[in-house]
């Protein structure tokens, strides 16, 4: 019931927040771009370059997802080590924990508004996934729920993440370290870095990163044309949603353990 | 529940010092401060700034943690979600979220406390007319001016109907209405017996209200005690005689006295060690004494003579 409170709190103040607000405004910028590719596209489809043209508006739509996906990540990673750190900095955490209330529900009602931000920002992005689609006139390859589900466990390990390193750092830290790891594992993805990378190197980070090639495969969603959802078992979604939601569940746990000690006092 | 002879708070020799830099260097905020506030008191936490007041209200509402030493709060470590249900607190410069209305932002609060009301919307309307915010209920927080906002830090200090209220600065940001406002309302608290620790700047207010005193200077405890034993000087005496004689005032002076004549009367200030002798001096030499006193100085003088010694030191 408390961490509800607090959790439904925390999503109005997302609601009121200037940096979502300007988010909100690259997340608009992304998906016109997408909007405006579809219809470019489909202006030059002529009978003879129709299979070129499908192709070209396959892969500009592909980056314009990508692009929202990644957004939201950087949008859970700020929601969670900002919602945290601006209440210590404002002083509103002192007369909310003078309520009979655990650190770790309060950080659990945190956590819990930066899932459902992040669950509407992510049904969101299926939906213009769908919609640029449907205007492109492409057939839709991929189970719906994969395109909310796996986003939405990426988004809960980034948000753990920024919550545990939020604890003892500024949130623009937080976002500039959660940016340089994406960048990292984008970086990984590449056939130059798998290729060229020896993999006494690759392995290690694989293993450390919340890595995607290896269970929680960007390009499951991400490489639309190539149905690749359906090559999959059951139990490997299962596999892969249980690795990243332990993944989450680690850092989100480290997170209390340090927000437990720490002051809440600020200055 | 603890039994009520516990202490409402307890500091037993509590240590706490910052970190000043990576290199270990540590700044003492508090050096083994020691005293308890008696359940059903109101109670003045006093020190200018920097003394280590928010420090030890940190530690008591267990927002940080001592370096050594012991505190309790009701009877519980501090941080005890069985004290914190029995505890209002109002933070020094209360600060709100921004997306809330005072009603909303009151529910929201009320949810936490785990006070179970029959009706939450009237316990809210009641408590906000008790801190005259009734008619801006509906209006967002941020647009509150600073008295305002601290009077509905006050409300929300209140909701839990809580048996001890920690309040920092609860007249910061208020006007002369305003504070007599919180005046009356710590003083019907008291009256319904409450328990009451209050940090505040303004010292002839805690004078009136409290009925003890603690008074911390650079992290050390440099005074605590009853609040009249506190304004007693204890070292000066007033005695008041009808008349006195030039000789007699002479030998008065003599002794270290002083003298102020007045239109019928005299009166005649000495120390205290002194009392007994001047007395008699003045009785066997025809001088009527009308009245002997201590000599009551205001507790800002008294704090401020303490600061300057403990600064002096």
């Amino acid at each position: 019931m408390k961490i509800r409170t607090v959790a439904h709190n925390s999503f109005g103040s997302f609601l009121h927040s200037k940096v979502h607000y300007a988010m909100g405004l690259l997340f608009l910028v992304f998906f016109l771009f997408g909007l405006f590719n579809v219809y470019s596209f489909k202006h030059m489809t002529t009978a003879s370059n129709a299979l070129q043209m499908q192709q070209h508006m396959m892969h500009d739509i592909s980056n314009s997802i990508v692009l929202l996906y990644g957004l939201g990540n950087l949008l859970a990673a700020w929601a969670a080590a900002d919602s945290i750190a601006s209440e210590i900095k404002s002083g509103t955490i002192l007369a909310v924990m003078a309520r009979p209330l655990h650190r770790w529900q309060f950080l659990a009602g945190k956590y819990l508004a930066v899932l459902m931000l992040m669950s509407i920002y992510a049904m969101t992005v299926f939906g213009i996934t769908y919609l640029l689609l449907s205007l492109g006139g492409q057939p839709f390859y991929i189970s719906g729920w994969a395109l909310v589900i796996y986003p939405l466990v990426r988004y809960a390990i980034w948000a753990a993440i920024a919550m545990f390193l939020g604890t003892f750092l500024n949130p623009i830290i937080v976002i500039s370290i959660v940016a340089f790891l994406l960048s990292v594992i984008a970086f990984m993805s590449t056939p130059m870095a798998v290729n060229r990378i020896p993999a006494w190197i690759q392995m290690p980070l694989h293993v450390a990163l919340p890595m995607t090639t290896v269970v929680l495969d960007e390009s499951r969603f991400f490489n639309m044309t190539q149905a690749a959802l359906h090559r999959y078992p059951w139990t490997d979604h299962l596999t892969a949603l249980t690795y990243g939601i332990d993944y989450a569940l680690v850092f989100f746990l480290l997170a209390i353990a340090l927000f437990q000690r720490r002051s809440i006092a600020c200055g | 529940m603890k039994p009520v002879t516990t202490p409402a708070i307890e500091f037993r020799a509590v240590s706490k010092s910052f970190r000043r830099s990576f290199a270990g260097d540590k700044l003492p905020a508090l050096s083994s401060v020691s005293f308890q506030v008696a359940r059903g008191e109101v109670c003045a936490f006093l020190g200018p700034n920097g003394a280590g007041k928010s420090t030890s209200m940190n530690i008591l509402m267990g927002f940080s943690y001592a370096d050594s030493g012991e505190a309790s709060v009701l009877g519980y470590l501090p941080g005890d979600l069985r004290a914190k249900e029995r505890i209002g607190f109002l933070p020094e410069n209360f600060a709100f979220y921004q997306h809330l209305d005072a009603e909303a932002l009151l529910k929201f609060h009320l949810s936490l406390s785990g006070r179970k009301a029959d009706n939450p919307s009237v316990l809210i309307a009641d408590l906000l007319v008790k801190v005259k915010l009734d008619s801006y209920r509906g209006l967002k927080v941020r647009k509150y001016s600073r008295g305002m906002v601290q009077r509905l830090g006050i409300a929300q200090a209140l909701l839990g109907d809580p048996e001890l209220l920690v309040l920092d600065e609860p007249t910061s940001g208020l006007d002369p209405a305003g504070r007599k406002d919180v005046r009356d309302l710590i003083m019907a608290l008291k009256a319904e017996g409450k328990t009451i620790f209050l940090s505040s700047h303004l010292l002839s207010e805690a004078e009136h209200i409290c009925d003890r005193a603690i008074i911390i200077d650079q992290g050390k405890l440099i005074r605590a005690g009853d609040m009249h034993e506190l304004l007693a000087d204890g070292d000066r005496v007033e005695i008041v005689v009808d008349q006195l004689s030039e000789v007699l005032e002479q030998a008065v002076k003599l002794g270290g006295a002083f003298v102020h004549r007045e239109a019928n009367r005299t009166r005649i200030i000495g120390e205290t060690a002194q009392k007994r002798a001047l007395a008699e001096m003045l009785w066997t030499n025809g001088s009527d004494i009308l009245s002997l006193a201590p000599i009551k100085t205001s507790l800002e003088e008294m704090f401020l003579k303490l600061v300057e010694k403990g600064g002096a030191e």
